[in-house]
Order: C-alpha cells, then sequence, then structure tokens
C-alpha cells in the first residue's frame, strides 16, 4: 500500500468514463467485470483482509481494483493472453486471489493448485494445462516448480508473492509480484493501455472459461475440470441466495485453493455479495483468526469440526471438577433442547431460560473459542460428519448444516435448508439443480453449474455426462420418503445387488452400525448373495466399560468378542438398524440377517486396513472365507484360525470358534406405506 | 548445505586470549584462545565436560575467568556483568532453555527489547506520547522476528504450555529481538527430533544470512556442525585441541582421537 | 446444643435483626483489610522478584510514617517532608540492595531471610535513635487527610464512615491500580515479571538485576510509606505498629505468595472475616478473638490450597 499506488490511482481519475463505458455496454457477467462493478458501488467496503506480522491489513474494492489492474496489466505486458493458463499455487493470500482475476482480464485461464502438492503432481498438472506463467506464494513453491523445470516447455515465468530467502536466486525467469504490479503501472502512463485493458475485459463473456480445477480421484491421474464465468456466478449466486448472504458477511479463506469449495466461497460469492474475506496469518492461526474477524459464514469438511470437539473434550478432562461438571450438564441440557431452538421449534419456557443461561455459562464461550459466535451459516461436506459431531456444534447453538456437492457442480447439488436439518441427509436440491437417481442408484444431476468438460479429455467427460446432460455424480444415493432430502450412501462403484435384484450398500449399513460406540468396525457381505451378513467388531473401550458395569468377566478380547451377552447387545443394535432400514423404504430388502463377531480386531498391520483405517473389502473376503462360507451355510459356528501380526512385528497365529446369530427380519408393511405416500 | 563462506577472512568480531576458569580446584577452561569473525557461523564442539558451556558463560559474562581477557568489538575486558554483554550486543539462548515460564511467546520475545527501549517511566505508565509509540514500533520489530521464525500461532500462548522445540524457537526469538551483534546458541538442538532439528538448522542459517548476525554454538550433533559452521574449535578437558574449517577438524587426529575416546 | 446454637444460629438471627450493624461491621473489616492488603503487597512484590521474604515489611511501615512526622517536626512543611519521606524509602532501597543483597547474591533464601531480621532490629534502632522511642501523632490534618464521619441512614439504623477511612481505600486502591498497570504494561513491569521468572534468562537478555531489586524494594517502601500514613492518621505512629505486618502472614497464606490479586483479595477476606468474628462470635469466647481468627483462618486454607487462592501451583522439583 505505498504512495505509488495512490498516485497510480489518482492519475486513473480522468479516465473513469471508461470503466462506466464497460458497465453500460454488458451486465456484469465475468469476474473481472464484477470487480469493476464493485469498485464503483461499493469502492469502499473492505473486500480483502489479510493478517500480516499480527495486524489485519485491509484493502477495500476500489483498492483491490487498482492492485488487480496493475498487476493484470502487468501479466500482459510480460505475455499473458486470452487463451493462456496461469498457474496460482499457494497459501490463501489475498495476491494469488487477486492474480486469477487479473488473469481472468486479460482472457487468460487460472489454474489453482494445491501448495501441498510434491513437485511430480504438480509437473503432471503444469505440463497438461500448458501452463505458461506460473504465480506462487513463496520460495518453497518457487523450490519445487524450479526443480522440475526441465519438464516444463511452455513455463517462461514464476511469479511470487513472498520474495523471503529469493533474494539470491536468478531472476532472469522470476520476478516478485510488487515487480510486476510495477511494471503495469509504468504501462498505465500511457493512455491508451488502459483502454486496451478495458477493451479486453469488455470482450469476456459469461461464456468463457474461468478456471480450470484439476481433481485428485482416487484412482488415476487429475483431471482438469473446466468452469466457465456463468457457471461459478451462477452458483454463486445461488449458493448466496439460499443462505441470504449479502455484502456484510465475513468469511475467512482458509481451504486450498485449488479446491472449488474455496473457489466459490472465497472468490465467486464474495465477489458476486460483495463481502469481505479475511486471510489468516497461517494455517495454524485460523481459528484464533476467525474469533477475531467474527465468521458470519463458515465452511469446513468434518475432521475440522471433529478437531475442535475433541480440543475442547481434552480440555475438560484436564478442567476443575465444578467446570467439567458444568459442561457436562449444560452440554446434556443443549443436546436434548439445542436444536429445537435453533430449529425454532415451540420450547417450553423454561427450558428456553435455562438454555439462555447456558449460552452464557458454556455454550456462549465455547463458540467464541471456536470462532463461531458470529456465525449464521456454517456447512460442513466432503465426506459424511459423525452425527454426535454434527449434534453436537447444533446444539450449542452453531448453526451448521450439510452440503453436498462436486467440482463438476461448481459445488452446489444439495444443502440443508434452515431449519430442515438432519444428520444424515444432504439436504435438498439446490437452486436451478434437478437431481435423479438412476436405475443403478446413482445419483444425476444437472444445473447451470455443470462443468464444461474435462481439459483435453473428451473421452471422460463423455463417460460423466448423459445425452440429456445430466451429469453422473459416482455416488449412490436414494431420497428419503421422510424428508425429502438426498441421503449418499455410498461410492456407485462399490453399491451391490442382492440376487433378488435389491439395491446392497455395504458403506451404507457399516455406517449405520459404527455409529454404535460399541461397534468399531463392520464389513457386509451380500453382492450376488441371497440375503446380507455382517461381520462385526467390538470397540474394546466401549464394550469393556459396558462389561464393568454390567459384571460381565473376561479375559481377553477373543472372550469379551464371543460372550453372549455381548452378542445379545450386539443382535439390539443389529435390530435397531434393520428398524432403520425399513423405515426409510427403499432398502427395506438388505435388512442383516445373520452377524457375528470377529475373534480379532481388523488392523491395518494384517492388511485389513488400509492405512486411513478404511475396510479392504476383497482381501477380508479372502482371508475370513470359512466364516463367510458358514455365515451362508446356516452353520451356528465356525471355526477360524488366521495369521496375525503383534506390534512387535513378530507373527503369530489366533484360532477361535465364532458363533453366528440368526435375526428376525422386519416386515416390510411400512415400506409399501412410505411408497404410497 | 553450505558452502565457504566469504566472510571466513573477515574482520574479528570477539576473540578470547589465554583464558583460563576454574571452580575450586577444578579447571574447567584452561588458556584457551581463539576469535570469531564477523557474520560467520563458528562453532564449538567437543565431548562431554570439556568447557563448552563455560566457555559460553564466560563470553557472555555469567562467570569470569581467572586469567585471560575476552575483546569484543575492540574493547578489551576480563570482568563484565551479564547484563552489560547483552547491552553491548552479545545475545544468548540456553542448553535447557531459559525462558519467563509464565508470560506468553509474546511477552518474552518484547523482554529481549529491554535495553532498546528508552522512555521515560513516566510515559510507561500511562501508555501514552512517546512511550506508546517507542511501544508500537517495538512491537512491529517484534512482530517480524515472530514472522520470521513462524511462530504465529503461539503469539499470546504462555511458553511453560509449549512443547520444547517450539521454546526453543521462542528463545531464538527473544534473543534475535535484542538485535545482537554475537549470537551465542548453547546446543540448539538438544532434544529435538530430526524435523525440529532441520527446522532449527534452517533458522539458524536464515538468521545469518537474511540479518548477517554472528552466530557461535555448542552442538553435540556433528552432522549438524559440520553443515552449519564455517569454523569449528574443539574442546577437550578445558583445552583447546583443534582449530579450522569442518574439513581440516574432522581430519585432524586429535579429534578423532578425542571422539572415539583414545587413552591418553 | 446450646452452644452449638449459640455458634451456627445466634450470630446469624443477630445479623438479620440488626442489618445496619452488619454493614458497618463489614465496613470497619473492609478498612482494616485494605491496610492489611497493601502491607501484604509490599511482601508480595519482593518476595515475586526476589524470592525474599521480607520480615522488615512492619519496620518499614513504622520507619516511613516515624520519617515522614519527623521531618515535619522539624519545621519541614508537610508535603516538602513527604517528598523527603519517599527519597528516604529510596536511599533506603539502594543501600538495601548494596550492602544486603548484592553481597548475599547466590545465597540460600534462608540467609536472606534472616538478613531481613537484621534489617529489622537495624532499622528499629535507628528509628530510636534519631526519632525517640515515644508514639508521634500523624500529620493528618497538614496531609489535608480529611477528618470527621459520615452517616448513613439506612437500614433502619445509622451506618458512619469515618472519611479517612474512606481516603484509605481510596488510596489503597489507586495504588493497586497503579502497580497493576506498572506491572503489567511497562517495559520495568514486564522485566519485572521476567526477574521474578528466571534469573538467568533475565539477565541475558539484559536486564540488571540490580536495578530491579532497588525498584521492588523502593516500591514496597512507599506501600510502606502509604500504609504508615493511613495507619498512623486512624491511630498513632509508634513502633508498636510494626506488628501488624503480622497480619500480613494470614493474607499471604491465603493469597498466595506471588499474586498481587491475591494479596488484595486476602486481605480484605481476613479483615472482614476477622471483624465479623470479633463482633458476632467474639462474646464466645470472652473477646480478643480478632488476633487469633486470621490465623485459623489462614490453617484451614492452609489445609486445601497450601499454594495459596492465587498462587501459582508449587510443584516441588526432586
Amino acid at each position: 500500500m505505498g504512495t505509488e499506488q495512490t498516485a497510480a490511482a489518482s492519475s486513473l481519475q480522468n479516465r473513469e468514463e471508461g470503466v462506466v463505458a464497460i458497465n453500460a455496454i454488458a451486465q456484469a457477467d465475468t469476474f473481472p467485470k464484477l470487480l469493476i462493478h464493485n469498485a464503483q458501488t461499493i469502492a469502499g467496503r473492505p473486500a480483502v483482509r489479510h493478517k500480516d506480522l499480527g495486524i489485519w491489513q485491509a484493502w477495500n474494492w476500489a483498492q483491490v481494483l487498482d492492485e488487480m489492474r496493475a498487476f493484470s496489466i502487468g501479466l500482459g505486458e510480460l505475455g499473458l493472453k486470452r487463451g493462456d493458463k496461469f498457474a496460482v499455487i499457494g497459501g490463501n493470500k489475498p495476491r494469488l486471489y487477486w492474480a486469477m482475476c487479473a488473469g481472468q482480464a486479460l482472457g487468460a485461464i487460472p489454474v489453482p493448485i494445491y501448495a501441498d502438492s510434491v513437485a511430480e503432481e504438480m509437473a503432471y498438472v503444469l505440463e497438461h494445462a500448458e501452463v505458461t506463467i506460473a504465480v506462487v506464494a513463496d520460495q518453497e513453491q518457487v523450490d519445487k516448480i524450479l526443480s522440475i523445470e526441465d519438464r516444463l516447455s511452455v513455463l517462461s515465468l514464476i511469479i511470487y508473492d513472498e520474495p523471503r530467502g529469493l533474494r539470491d536466486y536468478d531472476h532472469s525467469q522470476l520476478k516478485s509480484f510488487r515487480d510486476v504490479q510495477e511494471i503495469g503501472r509504468h504501462a498505465l502512463a500511457d493512455p491508451k493501455c488502459l483502454a486496451r485493458w478495458e477493451q479486453a475485459i469488455s470482450e469476456g463473456t459469461g461464456g468463457d472459461l474461468a478456471v480450470i480445477l484439476y481433481t485428485s480421484g482416487t484412482t488415476g491421474r487429475p483431471k482438469g475440470v473446466m468452469l466457465s464465468h456463468d457457471n461459478v456466478m451462477i452458483s454463486a449466486r445461488n449458493g448466496n441466495l439460499f443462505d441470504h448472504l449479502d455484502q456484510n458477511e465475513e468469511i475467512i479463506a482458509y481451504l486450498p485453493i485449488a479446491w472449488v469449495g474455496d473457489h466459490i466461497f472465497s472468490y465467486a460469492q464474495s465477489f458476486v455479495a460483495g463481502f469481505c474475506v479475511s486471510c489468516p496469518e497461517t494455517g495454524e492461526t485460523v481459528v484464533e483468526d476467525r474469533r477475531e474477524i467474527g465468521a458470519t459464514y463458515a465452511f469446513a469438511p468434518p475432521r475440522v469440526y471433529e478437531s475442535l470437539l475433541t480440543l475442547t473434550m481434552v480440555r475438560m478432562e484436564d478442567a476443575g471438577a465444578f467446570k467439567r461438571r458444568m459442561f457436562h450438564w449444560f452440554i446434556d441440557f443443549a443436546r436434548a433442547w439445542g436444536e429445537k431452538i435453533l430449529n425454532k421449534e415451540p420450547v417450553p419456557l423454561a427450558a428456553r431460560l435455562v438454555y439462555r443461561l447456558g449460552d452464557i455459562l458454556v455454550y456462549g464461550p465455547l463458540k467464541n473459542r471456536y470462532g463461531f459466535s458470529r456465525t449464521r451459516v456454517a456447512y460442513t461436506a466432503g465426506e459424511a460428519i459423525g452425527p454426535e459431531i454434527f449434534r453436537y456444534f447444533r446444539a450449542i447453538g452453531v448453526n451448521l448444516k450439510q452440503l453436498y456437492g462436486q467440482t463438476e457442480a461448481s459445488v452446489y447439488i444439495t444443502a440443508q435448508p434452515d431449519g430442515e436439518i438432519y444428520a444424515d441427509t444432504v439436504g435438498r436440491p439446490s437452486p436451478e439443480v434437478e437431481i435423479k437417481i438412476s436405475e443403478s442408484g446413482e445419483v444425476l444431476f444437472r444445473s447451470p453449474g455443470v462443468f464444461r468438460g474435462y481439459y483435453k479429455d473428451p473421452e471422460k467427460t463423455a463417460e460423466a455426462m448423459t445425452p440429456d446432460g445430466f451429469v453422473r455424480t459416482g455416488d449412490a444415493g436414494l431420497f428419503d420418503p421422510k424428508t425429502g432430502h438426498l441421503k449418499i450412501i455410498d461410492r456407485a462403484k462399490d453399491v451391490g445387488r442382492l440376487n433378488d435384484g435389491t439395491l446392497f450398500a455395504p458403506k451404507y449399513l457399516e455406517n449405520k452400525l459404527k455409529f454404535y460406540p460399541n461397534i468399531k468396525e463392520a464389513v457386509a457381505v451380500g453382492d450376488h448373495r441371497d440375503f446380507v451378513c455382517v461381520m462385526l467388531n467390538i470397540d474394546l473401550t466401549a464394550v469393556g466399560s459396558w462389561a464393568e458395569r454390567h459384571n460381565v468377566v473376561y479375559g481377553s478380547y477373543q472372550e469379551l468378542a464371543n460372550h453372549p451377552l455381548v452378542y445379545d447387545m450386539l443382535e439390539k443394535h443389529v435390530d435397531e438398524v434393520n428398524r432403520s432400514l425399513v423405515a426409510e423404504g427403499l432398502m427395506a430388502g438388505a435388512q442383516i440377517k445373520r452377524f457375528l463377531v470377529l475373534h480379532k480386531e481388523l488392523d491395518a498391520d494384517d492388511g485389513e486396513l488400509t492405512r486411513t483405517m478404511k475396510v479392504r473389502r476383497s482381501f477380508i473376503a479372502e482371508r475370513y472365507a470359512p466364516l463367510i462360507r458358514a455365515l451362508y451355510d446356516g452353520a451356528q459356528s465356525s471355526e477360524i484360525s488366521t495369521e496375525v501380526t503383534f506390534e512387535d512385528g513378530r507373527k503369530g497365529t489366533i484360532a477361535a470358534r465364532v458363533q453366528i446369530r440368526d435375526m428376525k427380519v422386519q416386515g416390510t408393511q411400512a415400506v409399501d406405506l412410505g411408497r404410497a405416500a | 548445505m553450505r558452502g565457504p563462506h566469504e566472510t571466513s577472512t573477515g574482520e574479528i568480531l570477539l576473540s578470547v586470549e589465554n583464558v583460563s576458569l576454574s571452580f575450586g580446584g577444578l579447571r574447567a577452561i584452561n588458556d584457551v584462545s581463539f576469535d570469531i569473525r564477523k557474520g560467520e557461523i563458528r562453532a564449538i564442539i567437543g565431548p562431554n565436560g570439556a568447557g563448552k558451556t563455560s566457555m559460553l558463560n564466560v563470553i557472555n559474562g555469567f562467570y569470569h575467568p581467572q586469567q585471560g581477557t575476552i575483546t569484543f568489538r575492540g574493547h578489551k575486558r576480563s570482568k563484565m556483568r551479564p547484563y552489560e554483554a547483552a547491552q553491548s550486543g552479545i545475545a544468548r539462548t540456553f542448553q535447557n532453555v531459559a525462558l519467563f515460564k509464565g508470560m506468553t511467546s509474546l511477552d518474552n520475545i518484547m523482554t529481549g527489547r529491554t535495553n532498546k527501549m528508552r522512555c521515560g517511566f513516566f510515559w510507561q505508565l500511562f501508555r501514552h506520547g512517546p512511550a506508546l509509540k517507542e511501544e508500537v514500533e517495538h512491537r512491529r520489530r517484534v512482530e517480524e522476528i515472530i514472522d520470521f521464525l513462524q511462530i504465529q500461532a503461539i503469539r499470546k500462548t504462555p511458553v511453560g504450555r509449549l512443547p520444547y522445540g517450539l521454546q526453543k524457537r521462542v528463545e531464538l526469538a527473544r534473543a534475535l529481538a535484542m538485535e545482537p551483534d554475537l549470537l551465542l546458541l548453547d546446543e540448539p538442538m538438544a532434544g529435538m527430533n530430526l524435523e525440529e532439528k532441520e527446522d532449527m538448522s534452517r533458522f539458524i542459517i536464515d538468521v545469518n544470512n537474511h540479518y548477517g548476525t554472528t552466530i557461535a554454538l555448542i552442538e553435540h550433533d556433528m552432522g549438524v556442525v559440520m553443515d552449519l559452521s564455517d569454523r569449528v574449535v574443539v574442546l577437550e578437558y578445558g583445552r583447546k585441541i583443534a582449530d579450522g574449517t569442518p574439513d581440516e577438524v574432522k581430519s585432524d587426529q586429535k579429534v578423532i582421537d578425542a571422539y572415539l575416546g583414545v587413552p591418553h | 446444643m446450646d452452644l452449638l446454637y449459640k455458634v451456627f444460629v445466634d450470630p446469624f438471627i443477630q445479623m438479620g435483626a440488626a442489618p445496619d450493624l452488619l454493614v458497618q461491621t463489614i465496613w470497619e473489616g473492609l478498612v482494616a483489610g485494605v491496610l492489611y492488603a497493601l502491607i501484604a503487597l509490599g511482601f508480595v512484590l519482593i518476595f515475586k522478584a526476589s524470592g525474599v521474604f521480607n520480615f522488615a515489611q512492619g519496620i518499614m511501615v513504622v520507619f516511613g510514617a516515624l520519617t515522614l512526622v519527623g521531618f515535619h517536626e522539624i519545621g519541614v512543611p508537610a508535603f516538602v517532608a513527604l517528598a523527603l519521606a519517599v527519597a528516604v524509602m529510596f536511599g533506603l532501597a539502594v543501600g538495601v540492595e548494596r550492602l544486603m543483597l548484592r553481597p548475599l547474591v547466590n545465597q540460600p533464601d534462608i540467609i536472606l531471610f534472616m538478613a531481613t531480621f537484621g534489617l529489622t532490629y537495624f532499622l528499629i534502632g535507628l528509628g530510636e535513635l534519631v526519632f525517640g522511642g515515644n508514639p508521634k501523632v500523624m500529620i493528618a490534618n497538614e496531609l489535608y487527610l480529611p477528618k470527621g464521619s459520615l452517616e448513613f441512614k439506612m437500614l433502619g439504623g445509622f451506618v458512619s464512615l469515618q472519611k479517612i477511612d474512606i481516603a484509605a481505600a481510596v488510596i489503597a486502591s489507586i495504588m493497586v491500580a497503579t502497580l497493576g498497570i506498572f506491572f503489567q504494561k511497562t517495559r520495568i513491569g514486564r522485566a519485572l515479571r521476567a526477574v521474578a521468572d528466571s534469573h538467568k534468562a533475565a539477565l541475558s537478555v539484559g536486564i540488571s538485576l540490580e536495578q530491579i531489586w532497588v525498584i521492588v524494594w523502593f516500591a514496597a517502601g512507599i506501600v510502606a510509606l502509604a500504609t504508615g500514613i493511613m495507619w498512623g492518621a486512624k491511630s498513632e505512629v509508634s513502633f508498636a505498629l510494626r506488628f501488624i505486618a503480622l497480619k500480613a502472614l494470614p493474607v499471604l497464606i491465603l493469597g498466595g505468595f506471588t499474586s498481587i490479586p491475591g494479596a488484595i483479595v486476602g486481605g480484605l477476606v481476613i479483615g472482614i472475616g476477622e471483624k465479623i468474628g470479633e463482633f458476632y462470635w467474639g462474646p464466645l469466647f470472652g473477646s480478643g478473638i480478632e488476633s487469633w481468627l486470621a490465623y485459623v483462618i489462614a490453617l484451614g486454607f492452609l489445609l486445601f490450597r497450601p499454594q495459596g487462592l492465587f498462587g501459582e501451583r508449587i510443584i516441588e522439583r526432586i
């Protein structure tokens, strides 16, 4: 924010007519146009904040335009032109967001890349997208690119934001952000320059490509999802309308800029609504920074909420007895009433008053600690959130909602409207989104946000889209008959069928079972079989403490797992799951007929789980073949012996006789009723 | 990690001449002389009990040698109080971390500015006028160091609650806040895991590059020492047995014997 | 049964029956408490910065007050005498640092504690030599300290507040607030906290221990002088006054040796507890309970929270 900038700004005063002209000729259908629009209509309102050296620096919309314009013209002088791709790599820094818009102004397409990508991954994207200029945050990213330089024939320039450590580098292909802005400001001395630049912006249309976002699929190379200005902008606008977001919102930008969520929330929605985006000081200070700016709109994957809750629980363990008791009492109270109050349901006055007291003593301070004191809307998405965690935040008064989205949809597919919140759904179709469920149970959508295809990969694009313009999500789901909300049950490719054709979604069943604290792991079997069976792992901590309370004596994990009382308890859980399946309708045919409790814990060391603790289905099917055979041949128990690796690396064998329990299958009348309704 | 340093022939910042120190009958340092040149990273190594920490304590005035002199920036002295050493531009860290445990990281680092603050007591009391301006200016310098060492997230945390590795970093930050001419680091990587050691090495090199601070360090980890330092002095039983570049020292027979424990 | 009734029921009935008396008692306790808190504050300052339990704090109160009165007696105007008394306290602080603390640096705490005994008797001797052993009258008028009392009609009776008590409370509050700001916000305050935390580290950042010691002893001296003026104005200035320092001990036990808020809260609790105990339960024990009740309260505390209300948790290093 030097003096040269004010000088540049004043020299631009007399050319304002040109800017006005742009608005006259076209609606703001691209982001650069929108920025100019904001710089005129809400010039003095804060647009971006960044905490640097412990102090929040702020730029208003007029200043952002000024910074962006200088950089954009500098990029143009350095050869960036319409249709070129340029990479943006680094954390959530104002200049990186401005760089995206600066390139868009010239008709070039930003390709944000995950800052924590290793050089190898980065090389693929840079090469595939034919990136000519890379705008990066700091030395770390510069080093990474320099290490793969020889593979990047078209990359001609690296621009960095943070100069630290780069002083002694060879600057023939390296420039600082300020250098580029300097070039731009210098060029602006020529009056024709500004006109040319504005001309370039006015040539852009909503149908132009706005951004290419590379998604790392579970398999294969990342795919470059192409989104147009229309895609991004209409989705952002619909999202704003849905949650009534306006220029008074405060958000913190902390998720990877290469992720579509951040592009929508921290870039597009801010431009569209005109609200201020704050960039945290570092990745570690996000919670503190969010508290300081008083975020009103928040977004996080489940693990963030989970870690906040865990932190609180750990702190409470260390707290004094009085504080701990007060905490637990009020949290229990909140679990009973908080959601109802948040959903504006009728609640007795007494409960309301106690809740208010709890807000002063417990909920308020907690929300403050998380930085959620002023948060009106908080989303979780990306994967299933544990219902306990979800309800906890809602109970203390955080309006946490679920959202289901994809890069290919410019985020929004479904979202939960205020007041219609359920832990196990992802909500109703977002505005202007059509959803259908295919024969195989896969969720398909069509919306203004539907992407323009995968960059340089028409084959994959064709695979993902149906002829009538729907996109396959790859997720299997169903509409909950009671709420009308979409439920995501599994990856579509994991969903199978029973022999009678009933839909069988193993992960859906397993997750339902795993929501019981007593059940640590579950493996469901049923594809191409007559009925569904499950193999369970008990949670030693939970079941152990249950055993203590019920005077169940046991000598080992194996003994406890095989205990008839434990089986009785688990039978109840399985029965409840069956009932809930019946209540939900579609999957009533996939009730669990038989189950057993494994004699050992599934273990990553034995190859039964992945290192991220996901069940390796085929491996388990092979390893426990005798048990699965017994499940389907009607035997009441089965011998099994498994090789295991102990913690010290020794190998050994565990042998056991495992009991099998038959379940009563629930009637399906409820289903018919559900269908009729 | 680091090429030969251009300043290794530079001007002498500190020289230790014929220093001897004993506690009662025990000789900790015996007639040791060496010098530290401006801008270099100088390592003092040696087996346990070689007198390394005592040497550092002599340099920053914690101990007063019975014989010999210390010349710092041209001023010769044999007795100097620690706070005088600090005021003349010598900062240090400690082997076992000596922080103000009850204070936040920020306050700890601010204490490093004690001798840079000149404002009258009266103004300070009311945080007004020149005192406020001075406080803000010092805070800015401290924030630059916080940014430099990447400890923003723990700015307001009482240091007693921090893990050891971060405490070491706060201690370094406090020493840097003094804007010293000579920075003494007593085993800056002791008790750290590999990743923390790498971070700390990087910070030490950055401090040396970025601020041009002359650094004298004691370190046990020979790999680290050889990578980091421009010149190494080796002590054994309070005597100097070798002095030179890492390569020279590494191939010195006396050093090899000392480290392999050859009987004398 | 009768005794239980007298201990657990009767006093409360009395409190309820004459609430104006209760208010009066609490007020008197409050005023005494403020002064206890001031003395305790002097202890805490020195203990925090140098780890010395300063037995001489009590005599410093007397010595400060005597100096002030003494200067006035030889014809120095009151406020000049006050300034001179402050200067004498500064001289005392410098003297203590030079002649006592510096030579004894790195000695065990008990040696330093004993040294403060020596200081006590030195000051008694010096005081008697210079000012004589007779009690003196505080120059309250000359310092424009208010006299008389305010009467409030409330709760069906009268509550009377001595103006000097109000002044004492106000001055004490100002001093405490100033010290608080000084400790938290200033460079010297930060240095003080640093020294209290780690001598070694404080030295390494260029803080001079000597300078800090002079400052804390001087601060403790000013606190002592203020205490002496207030207490002197309420009764008289005599060497017996030094024994009120003994009241600081239970306050410190209650509040913790290292906590300024602890000294204040502890002082108020002891002051109020003492007066209420004396007034309502005193007759049961034939009066005089004021002199030992504070210790009983403190003892009770010692059992449950040995580090005091606000003190840092004691971790015994092995």
